[in-house]
């Protein structure tokens, strides 16, 4: 009501200068843009799902949600809870906690941890079992930290074409946090392997509805005892200095630098030292990819049966702009700056490069701080966009290991892997 | 002279104001009655200097599933172990996939749903989810927007 009345008295006001909006014609200087004179839009709703064809948005299409301990974030399901982290949280090199995306398999999360019984053991294939509490491990060990990316394995599964089921994150199913724990290594020596120990399993405190002996019922991840990476994995009691929310984690959760999330088991209460290979569902079935480049395949050869598969493993190099988002105009000549983050699981990103016309050319950007390998790294570069128009800014990473982000799409059944260089249109409008 | 500087300065004035109004009639003071974009704070929780570390009870909003046949048999057999927003969250898939998906939670998760609600479930969704059938759903969304 109250809008209406403001438009009518200001059209009353018009009428008694004598003058309309088509006599404005007569200073153009003062009213260049009369012809567009419109009402604002009203605000709509993003439609609650995308495809056939990919989602073409950054992040998913969920509506915002707050859980316990969270910012609003955006909820891809409830119950087990997922939630992605929107876009603009990633103009720093570390993710706030309560920002943190979410990704639960089972529907048994903790609402509450009781410390005075909690005890992380290590068990199974041992000379001398632990069952440490979180007093022990903060006041028994050496605290040692390391930034590094959770990245779910199905981030950006959306892109994919054809669709694949599975959760439909956008590009927010990632972060990076300063994680403060102790040595994994520490642990397994303390605990003393016995001969013929090949795999340490582990697992949190959730448990789901299903019947036991199928990933229904727990969720178990193992890595190879003789893995490298096992020298660089904690067990996290910190995140970004402070306790892990319940969502992601708490009260410790392994940090397996470079991989997918997939192995940082969440609540992590089960060590289990195991002498022979991992036969549940989610080693032997879950998370697994082609044995092919990239771990790229199509519907026919999965239908032929022709895929042989191997277990998900280090993140591939990847690289975001994350301002501006498209989602104002930018008038011509304003020298602007561009904003976002880079990493990779195969070591530091060297280098980011930036395009403005859509890949055709490219322009090195300026790294930000180094916070380590495993980091996300941001990257910075002055953008003036001289004339008018539709432009298509692409960005592309490389890492020490001379990775480089390809251009071309990655599909598989679980919609894992996909590093395409990401593109962004940004309009440019008339400074005068 | 003076009545000459008089009269440009009035028409100065009148132009500038008039300017002015134009701007603020298409660029200011609209608003539109909208919940679009409310979420309610969530109020601080009690904590005590004791052993245990809780969080509230994680919420799960009303969802609407696509009204048909079949649709309290999802209701009750795939709520058991995630709730429908599984459902809405996928892209639409094709009848088969959904087929497939259906099958994978009996055989691979160990759901154990007698085979004819099965039967029903998969045709509940292929009613419904599928490129074809929703987007009659989309239209209806859009329309009643």
């Amino acid at each position: 009501m109250k809008a209406t009345e403001q438009i009518l008295s200001r059209r009353s006001l018009l009428k008694f200068l004598g003058v309309t909006t088509s006599g404005m014609a007569v200073s153009p200087c003062l009213w260049p843009d009369a012809a567009t004179a419109q009402d604002p839009p009203r605000t709509n709703a993003l439609e609650p799902f995308t495809g056939p064809g990919p989602n073409s948005h950054w992040n998913s299409v969920s509506p915002y949600f707050t859980e316990p301990q969270k910012a609003p974030l955006l909820l891809l399901t409830d119950r087990p809870v997922q939630l992605e982290t929107p876009r603009h949280y990633f103009l720093t090199a570390f993710t706030a906690n309560e920002a943190f995306y979410v990704r639960w398999h089972l529907d048994g999360i903790p609402n509450a941890v009781d410390l005075k019984e909690w005890k992380l053991r290590v068990e199974g294939n041992v000379n001398k079992p632990l069952a440490l509490n979180l007093s022990d491990l903060m006041q028994k060990f050496k605290p040692v930290s390391i930034a590094a990316v959770n990245q779910c394995s199905g981030n950006s599964r959306s892109r994919l074409q054809p669709r694949v089921p599975g959760g439909q994150w956008g590009n927010g199913a990632m972060g990076n946090a300063m994680w403060t724990g102790i040595r994994l290594r520490e642990l397994l020596d303390m605990a003393a392997l016995k001969a013929g120990s090949l795999f340490a399993q582990f697992q949190g405190l959730d448990t789901g509805q299903g019947p036991e002996g199928f990933g229904s019922h727990v969720f178990l991840k193992s890595l190879d005892l003789t893995n490298p990476v096992l020298d660089e994995c904690i067990v996290a009691y910190l995140m970004n200095g402070e306790p892990l929310p319940v969502l992601n984690g708490f009260p410790v959760r392994l940090v397996v630098p470079g991989y997918f999330a997939t192995y940082w088991t969440k609540c992590l209460s089960w060590i289990r030292v195991l002498s022979a290979q991992d036969e549940n569902f989610w080693m032997k079935t879950a998370y697994r990819v082609p044995d092919t480049p990239r771990g790229n395949t199509t519907p026919e050869d999965v239908q032929a049966g022709k895929i042989k598969t191997v277990p998900l493993e280090r993140l591939p190099v990847r690289s975001f702009l994350i301002s501006p988002d498209g989602s104002s105009k930018i008038p011509a000549g304003m020298s602007v700056t561009l904003r976002g983050i880079a990493f990779s699981g195969f070591g530091r990103v060297i280098r980011v490069e930036v395009s403005d016309n859509g890949g055709k050319n490219w322009t090195a950007a300026t790294l930000g701080e180094d916070h380590g390998a495993y980091s996300f790294r941001t990257w910075e570069m002055p953008w003036t966009p001289k004339s008018p128009g539709r432009y298509s800014l692409a960005v592309r990473a490389t890492d020490e290991k001379n990775n480089t982000q390809p251009d071309e799409p990655v599909w598989n059944p679980g919609g894992y892997l996909w590093n395409r260089i990401e593109r962004q249109e940004i309009v440019v409008g008339n400074a005068n | 002279m003076k009545g000459r500087t008089g009269a440009i300065f009035l028409v100065m004035c009148t132009l500038a104001i008039t300017a002015a109004v134009v701007c603020a009639d298409l660029k200011k003071g609209y608003y539109t009655p909208s919940q679009l974009g409310s979420l309610q704070q969530v109020a601080p929780g009690d904590l005590s200097p004791d052993s245990i570390y809780q969080v509230s009870a994680y919420p799960v909003p009303a969802l609407d599933l696509s009204a048909g046949d079949g649709r309290q048999d999802v209701q009750i057999y795939c709520n058991t172990c995630h709730s429908p927003r599984y459902i809405t969250m996928q892209p639409p898939l094709q009848a088969a996939t959904w087929e497939s998906e259906v099958n994978k939670m009996n055989k691979t998760y160990g759901a154990n749903i007698p085979e004819a609600t099965t039967r029903k479930i998969i045709a509940y969704l292929q009613a419904h989810y599928t490129p074809e059938t929703r987007k009659e759903w989309a239209l209806v969304f859009a329309i009643c927007r």
